[in-house]
């Protein structure tokens, strides 16, 4: 019995792989989608440091955050609706795998490429402008969670019952550009009126910003055991309405 | 024999559309079950339902002994399903779409290459297994569809639609392929005579491929039986077939003359112009024969051909779907000129 459950996990983690690696290959490696990687978190940095009086470990600490946030549901949003409509989805959902199986494999897609762009944008940081790492194995931890839960929350807008990827856009973005102005990113944490604090922090952004800043900087607002607890946790509640919503789709035909 | 899909009583409603409506019935194991109907009768819902895509709002579904809302996981692993868009990954190579739904089903590693090979093979996809599925034609990435439908060897296949769209080459190849997925299964599937649901509107398809049909007509099953059981069931759409030529008058004038004079002949129940002949529609071919010669004598009409025909699948299935035989092929028939014809001949 227990031989069975295990070899049923260790099928699903194989096949959260398997849809993990043909996303990748299917939506990212390719020229353009390469290209833009390398080089949006250029322009991210110098979009938000420009005339700005702005340290290279503080600007780099902003910009790990961002990168993570804005690459780990960059595309995620859309797959899943284009899929729909190619009708490659279905052959996911037929297959003999846990619906959550699946969509860990399509939120380990953009935590990868999360990840591999924040990589670029560390070296950027470290390489071009000579900033220092304070806490190496809190940035691993903190870009890997911060990557899981991001891909995660972008996972819900793929999960919104539609075969039309224009559908996600509007909602995706609003998300996330909302979430970037009440997050600590602009205005730090301890300078933010009690009400908008309240509201930094029901945003997993807030948390990743703050273990950004303890493992460049050193410093943070709160505790980075609790930053990492917190994106862990979002991460994992945020996959309950992509759950719900594919079941709802389920029903719905889509 | 064991049944390899047990349907019971299963509904779909979206809102307020009543899509299936209380269905019930059994595909006994090794058999190609066809499922036959017109436009929005409900066939693919069935069909997603049946393969888990898509939650009945009731009833009950039992395949290969594993009820369905229970007991999912193992019905998926012995189960291929083929949709009715070739749903390939474009930007893959075949070979790569085929290693990606082993893994998928878990094919045991040491077997993905060899199984992808084989199957490849058969399809005559593997000299063309590097190159990327954009560039196939549209047989092409249904051969490649049905092989990733089969790669895990399942005992249960769901065919959608199989070859609407394709040439009729490629049509025929898939037909083929269908049958012999039946036959050998050990050689092509590895099971023993792949179970074969076949959903599809093409009726003489039906015909030649399936051992039993179901015909669904607005959500209900409204026959389910062999072929050849389903034609003699409907004895009143058999028919006599006549081509008359006119003995020196004008053709068009002759033709509003047999148009009315056929069509009042004692026994025909509906009389059908198809190019240079007339179907007439009867329950007793042997009986009116004799009038039609009767009538050609007394008029100086040559017969230049003359026979009778059993009920096709397809007179079978207007009767049923309530479209009347007749009207429906005369308008196909405008169509698509004297090659329209698709019911079959007896």
């Amino acid at each position: 019995m227990k031989d069975g459950w295990m070899q049923r996990l260790r099928d699903e983690l194989a096949q959260a792989w398997a849809v993990m690696a043909k996303d990748i290959k299917v939506y990212y490696l390719f020229p353009g989608m390469i290209m833009t990687g390398l080089l949006s978190p250029f322009f991210m940095f110098f979009s938000f440091s420009v005339r700005r009086e702005m340290g290279a470990t503080q600007g780099v600490a902003r910009l790990l955050a961002m990168t993570i946030f804005f690459t780990a549901a960059a595309a995620g949003p859309f797959i899943i609706p284009l899929e729909r409509r190619l009708g490659t989805y279905d052959r996911l959902l037929a297959a003999p795998m846990s619906l959550l199986t699946l969509l860990l494999g399509k939120t380990a897609v953009g935590a990868v490429l999360s990840i591999a762009i924040s990589a670029v944008s560390l070296a950027i940081g470290v390489v071009v402008f000579g900033a220092s790492i304070a806490q190496p194995w809190l940035l691993a931890a903190g870009v890997f969670l911060g990557s899981f839960s991001f891909s995660a929350l972008g996972l819900i807008f793929g999960s919104i019952p539609t075969r039309n990827p224009g559908d996600v856009a509007m909602p995706s973005l609003l998300l996330r550009w909302g979430l970037l102005f009440v997050s600590g990113v602009f205005i730090p944490l301890a300078e933010m009126a009690p009400v908008a604090r309240a509201l930094a922090y029901l945003s997993p952004l807030t948390y990743a910003q703050d273990l950004m800043n303890h493992a460049v900087q050193g410093m943070g607002l709160l505790n980075p055991w609790l930053d990492l607890a917190l994106l862990l946790l979002m991460g994992i509640l945020f996959l309950v309405p992509s759950v719900k919503m594919h079941q709802r789709s389920r029903k719905l035909g889509y | 024999m064991n049944n390899a899909i047990e349907v019971d009583n299963l509904t779909k409603y979206y809102g307020d559309l009543l899509a299936v409506d209380h269905i019930s019935f059994e595909v006994k194991q090794g058999e190609i079950f066809g499922f036959l109907g017109p436009n929005g009768a409900g066939k693919t819902t069935t069909q997603r339902m049946l393969t888990t895509l898509l939650e009945p709002t009731e009833g009950r579904i039992v395949i290969n002994g594993h009820d369905l809302a229970r007991d999912a996981y193992p019905v998926k692993r012995q189960t291929g399903l083929v949709p009715e868009e070739s749903n390939v990954y474009a930007e893959l190579t075949a070979w790569d779409n085929l290693m990606f739904t082993a893994r998928l089903y878990r094919v045991p590693r040491a077997e993905r290459a060899e199984r992808a090979r084989e199957l490849l093979e058969t399809f005559g996809l593997w000299e063309k297994r590097d190159v990327k599925v954009e560039n196939f034609s549209k047989g092409m990435r249904r051969r490649l569809s049905i092989a990733m439908a089969i790669i895990h060897k399942p005992s249960l296949l769901f065919l959608d639609e199989p070859t609407p769209g394709l040439d009729a080459q490629s049509a025929r190849a898939i037909r083929d392929l269908i049958c012999q997925l039946n036959a050998e299964g050990p050689a092509l599937s590895g099971a023993e005579g792949t179970t074969i649901f076949l959903t599809t509107h093409q009726i003489e398809e039906a015909n030649q491929l399936c051992d039993r049909v179901a015909i669904i007509n607005h959500g209900r099953i409204a026959a389910i039986d062999t072929p050849e059981r389903l034609k003699r069931a409907f004895r009143r759409v058999q028919s006599v077939e006549v081509a008359l030529e006119p003995d020196g008058r004008e053709t068009s004038r002759v033709s509003e003359t047999l148009e009315v004079s056929l069509a009042v002949l004692p026994g025909v129940t509906t009389s059908v112009k198809m190019g240079d002949k007339w179907r007439l529609y009867t329950e007793d071919p042997s009986a009116l024969l004799p009038q039609v010669m009767d009538y050609a004598r007394s008029q100086k009409l040559r017969v230049v051909s003359l026979s009778t025909l059993g009920p096709s699948l397809e007179d079978v299935f207007l009767e049923i779907t309530g479209q009347q035989v007749g009207t429906v092929r005369h308008e196909t028939n405008k169509r698509q000129g004297a090659g329209g014809r698709r019911g079959g001949r007896r």
